[in-house]
């Protein structure tokens, strides 16, 4: 028994060292002050300088414009167009960082993590690691970033940081402006503050897809909230719509269905048999 | 459905001031013709991702009907001052509301277009 605990004392030794070794490699002062909760200052929209949907003048092919239109055309009659997301469908990149509810950085030696209030959390590799080969694609995407001491006061102000291997259906903003079913995007983005006031970020995207005939660039802005309140955004909790086959309908208050549409048609109940309806 | 004693005037104008702030699309929601609409609350779901006015409106037979009306999330009205228990049920409100454009009693309410019957606004402590 007592060589039983000997091994614990040293195997307990063993992870403090490797605890602190990593601590002293995380010199917390070369990293910016990103603390605190993160806001957007726009709207929903993707790009927050122009107005949402057909206004936001997406470079679309004329395949992905055809999809797009088709989209805004069902949103009119009361559907959902291409936009999932109300049924909880997890949203992706890059329309995580329109940032719908607030943010928050925490940075460890080898990654930065991007927390969302009511999204799954975003890594960005900053160990100097290489693309894996051939990923398992997930809607978040695998991040890889570097940090930029770009005005020389050894101390980064920037992360640039580039995301691969995403999984779809995704779309920019909830009016359904599509990516490509493809699921090749490339995105890169610029965070750094703003040189004249420590409570803004700024995150410069460029999407490069298939669904665009050129590279679509926006800026994000985000402003701090240095006493944030944080609370439970978990979309499974008691969400209204409900999606079947492809229509989308909303309970009613005593949890029956009700049509979200003028004129839709009760669901196909093809796998009740009639005489237990 | 919508010709019942509950004031279900129509108001031709667009929404957009006090719109609820989604994370997905409420267009099935019909935010161009919004609705004035009466009620006692019979429940204030604080519940993700969106809160939820459960509204007993009343009909010209004197009977009731449930309202199910989808709002801000927890998190953002909680910024907005609101918390749990800012409405409690027997609170009667009057809303203008975003009605599912399928004619089913069900729509959007929003902090900014939602008061007490008796024209009373709602007190939060933001």
């Amino acid at each position: 028994m007592p060589y039983r605990n000997s091994i614990g004392v040293v195997v307990l030794a063993a992870v403090f060292v490797t605890a602190v070794a990593d601590a002293r490699a995380h010199d917390e002062a070369k990293y910016p002050d990103w603390y605190g909760q993160w806001l957007r200052t726009g709207g929903i929209q993707w790009d927050p300088s122009k107005p949402i949907g057909r206004g936001q003048q997406a470079p679309l092919t004329p395949e992905y414009q055809a999809i797009f239109e088709a989209s805004l055309a069902d949103q009119t009659a009361g559907g959902v167009g291409n936009d999932a997301r109300y049924s909880c469908f997890p949203v992706g990149m890059p329309r995580l960082m329109s940032v719908i509810f607030p943010m928050e950085f925490i940075f460890s030696p080898k990654i930065t993590y991007v927390l969302f209030e009511n999204n799954m959390p975003r890594r960005i590799y900053t160990d100097g690691r290489s693309w894996p080969k051939d990923p398992e694609p997930t809607f978040a995407g695998y991040s890889i970033g570097k940090w930029i001491d770009e005005d020389g006061d050894s101390r980064f102000d920037v992360l640039e940081v580039e995301t691969r291997y995403m999984k779809g259906p995704r779309t920019f903003e909830g009016t359904g402006l599509p990516l490509h079913k493809d699921n090749q995007t490339v995105v890169k983005e610029k965070f750094y503050l703003d040189r004249s006031n420590a409570d803004i970020l700024h995150d410069e995207i460029t999407t490069i897809d298939h669904a665009l005939t050129r590279p679509w660039t926006v800026t994000k802005n985000f402003r701090r909230e240095r006493s944030p309140s944080w609370l439970e955004n978990d979309c499974s909790e008691d969400n209204h719509h409900i999606a079947i086959g492809k229509e989308n309908y909303f309970l009613s208050a005593d949890g029956y269905l009700m049509p979200a549409k003028k004129g839709q048609a009760p669901p196909d109940l093809r796998y009740f048999r009639q005489s237990l309806r | 459905m919508r010709r019942q004693l509950a004031v279900l005037a129509s108001c031709a104008f667009v929404a957009t001031s006090g719109a609820v702030s989604a994370h997905h699309s409420f267009a099935m929601f019909d935010q161009e013709n919004p609705i004035e609409l009466e009620g006692v609350v019979q429940e204030f779901k604080f519940t993700s991702p969106h809160s939820f006015i459960i509204l007993q409106v009343r009909q010209q037979d004197g009977g009731t009907q449930l309202w199910s009306l989808e709002g801000g999330a927890p998190s953002a009205l909680v910024r907005d001052g609101w918390s749990s228990k800012t409405l409690k049920p027997g609170d009667e409100l009057q809303l203008t509301v975003e009605p599912l454009r399928s004619g089913a009693p069900g729509g959007s309410w929003s902090v900014g277009r939602t008061k007490f019957k008796d024209g009373r606004p709602i007190v939060v402590t933001p």
